[in-house]
């Protein structure tokens, strides 16, 4: 069977190699790769098309080692592996450790903090960040409701998204 | 073509407002077209506001109505048919009528004098139109209930989203499709700001004056800025389109006031705009503002409402209209009272 594949890779030399490697390593044959490095993602990554053949059970082992070793798997045959969430978070962001707000969200299984932008205002309180997440299938749902403990928590008024 | 039988509708308006006044306007404009192709004739018998009211079976006047609230501020002054210190309930008491075109001013800590006119005359048996949140936000069960005892039909397309076509669309045109959240931009005051915000860049404060000069935001906007207008109008769907037994003290409200240019920015940078969101479902009931892509249907600027109902067959739905303004509003009370008809 066949599978196709988007992953999202970071723009530094090498980054395909380690990824076709190991699939060749697991057993699966590569049918194709497209890979624009001029097209890129809002946060500077290279979305890559793969397509791979293979029996189930090496085709699951391929996605499961890619996962394992830390690379974005958008995409699996068209079925979104990966939800991007962005949030926007009012308040005195930067008194209220936004250091500990990445960290508590990175703390969720299956969710990672990929992007963030801090704007701050003249007064501190009316400061706004934006935090792009990324957050395995079928977790936005309690991703979302640790945003809003965090924002109760520390006084922030939280803009999700509808 | 003209029908052969004419069928005269009787209808109490109480409350002579934007809303009363835009309902008389309509009646007058509408009254041939509603001879020709319905042969239904609307006459207006009894019209309250604050001073008292104007009664005469034989059918008011409607552009004679508008003159006198116009000139004198007072339907008292109504030419030999006006009546000083009469009250909407001695009205409905004394008046033979078919419908009651509920529209005083709304009330959200008990809706009242809206709720007892309304219950007195389901109770009474007669029909209800309303574009009266405040009462359908605190007692809506008690309400459609009344309405259900007597048979009475009890209709408020006019209370959520003005004349964008909401309620009525859920009920009747989706009629058969499970419908599983609904979700809109139900305030026309915090979505000029919002827009204007996001174009101008200007902070909350600058432009919310700026909309209260041009008399988009009230003198006292707290019911729209803090969201309490949307938490209306969200817990009116949340009863009416999902079935949900809910009131306004379930839903959680945040408003607009906090919202900085440092925020929109982002969000504009994102590719998003921040916009009041209303949100009902099984699991939740709020106000809040929220991330909208721009270019999606949400980005809508100015007083514009917005609402998707998200549904099992038709997926999801959109519709998009005026929120409020005096004929738009009475357009959506129109279509009620054509409605009633058409069942009858």
């Amino acid at each position: 069977m066949r599978l196709n594949l988007v992953l999202e890779l970071l723009d530094v030399p090498g980054q395909l190699l380690d990824v076709l490697k190991p699939m060749g390593r697991l057993g699966a044959n590569i049918v194709a790769v497209i890979h624009q490095r001029d097209v890129k993602t809002d946060e500077g990554r290279v979305p890559v098309q793969i397509t791979i053949e293979g029996d189930e059970e090496t085709l699951n082992r391929v996605i499961d080692d890619l996962e394992e070793s830390g690379i974005q798997v958008m995409e699996v045959d068209g079925v979104l592996r990966r939800e991007k969430i962005t949030t926007i978070l009012v308040g005195n962001i930067v008194d209220q450790d936004l250091k500990d707000t990445v960290n508590l969200l990175n703390q969720l299984p299956g969710v990672r903090v990929a992007d963030l932008d801090l704007k701050m205002s003249d007064q501190p309180e009316r400061s706004a960040t934006k935090i792009v997440m990324e957050a395995r299938e079928g977790l936005k749902l309690d991703l979302l409701n640790k945003i809003n403990e965090i924002g109760a928590l520390k006084g922030f008024l939280v803009i999700n998204e509808i | 073509m003209r029908s052969d039988e004419v069928i005269l509708m009787k209808i109490v308006i109480l409350g002579f407002g934007a809303v009363g006044q835009g309902v008389a306007r309509v009646i007058s404009l509408k009254r041939e077209h509603l001879l020709d192709k319905y042969g239904l004739q609307l006459d207006i018998v009894a019209v309250a506001d604050r001073s008292g009211g104007a009664v005469f079976d034989q059918g008011l006047d409607p552009e004679l109505l508008l003159k006198t609230k116009n000139e004198t501020g007072k339907l008292s002054q109504y030419p030999d048919f006006g009546v000083e210190g009469f009250s909407g309930l001695e009205i409905l008491d004394k008046v033979e009528y078919d419908c009651l075109v509920e529209v005083t001013p709304t009330n959200i800590e008990d809706g009242e004098p809206a709720l007892s006119h309304m219950l007195k005359a389901l109770k009474d048996g007669k029909d209800v139109v309303t574009s009266n949140k405040g009462p359908l936000a605190l007692s809506f069960t008690q309400l459609s209930e009344a309405a259900q005892e007597t048979g009475a039909n009890f209709k408020y397309e006019a209370s959520v989203g003005g004349a964008m076509p909401i309620i009525n669309l859920a009920h009747d045109t989706l009629a058969g499709s499970d419908i599983e959240s609904v979700y809109g931009i139900l305030n026309g005051t915090t979505n000029y700001i919002l827009s204007r915000m996001a174009k101008e860049g200007s902070s909350y404060e600058q432009t919310l004056n700026e909309a209260r000069e041009l008399g988009i935001a009230e003198t006292d906007p707290t019911q729209d800025v803090d969201g309490w207008d949307a938490a209306c109008k969200i817990v009116i769907l949340a009863n009416s389109v999902l079935n949900l037994e809910r009131t306004l003290k379930d839903v959680k409200v945040e408003g607009i006031s906090q919202i900085t240019p440092e925020a929109m920015a982002l969000a504009k940078k994102e590719g998003y705009l921040i916009k009041l969101i209303g949100e009902a479902s099984q699991d939740v009931l709020e106000v809040s503002p929220r991330l909208v892509k721009e270019g999606s249907p949400f980005a809508v600027e100015g007083t514009l409402n917005v609402a998707t109902l998200k549904t099992d067959l038709a997926e999801d739905v959109t519709v998009v209209g005026k929120g409020a303004g005096s004929i738009e509003t009475a357009s959506a009370i129109l279509s009620d009272l054509l409605n009633i008809w058409k069942a009858s």
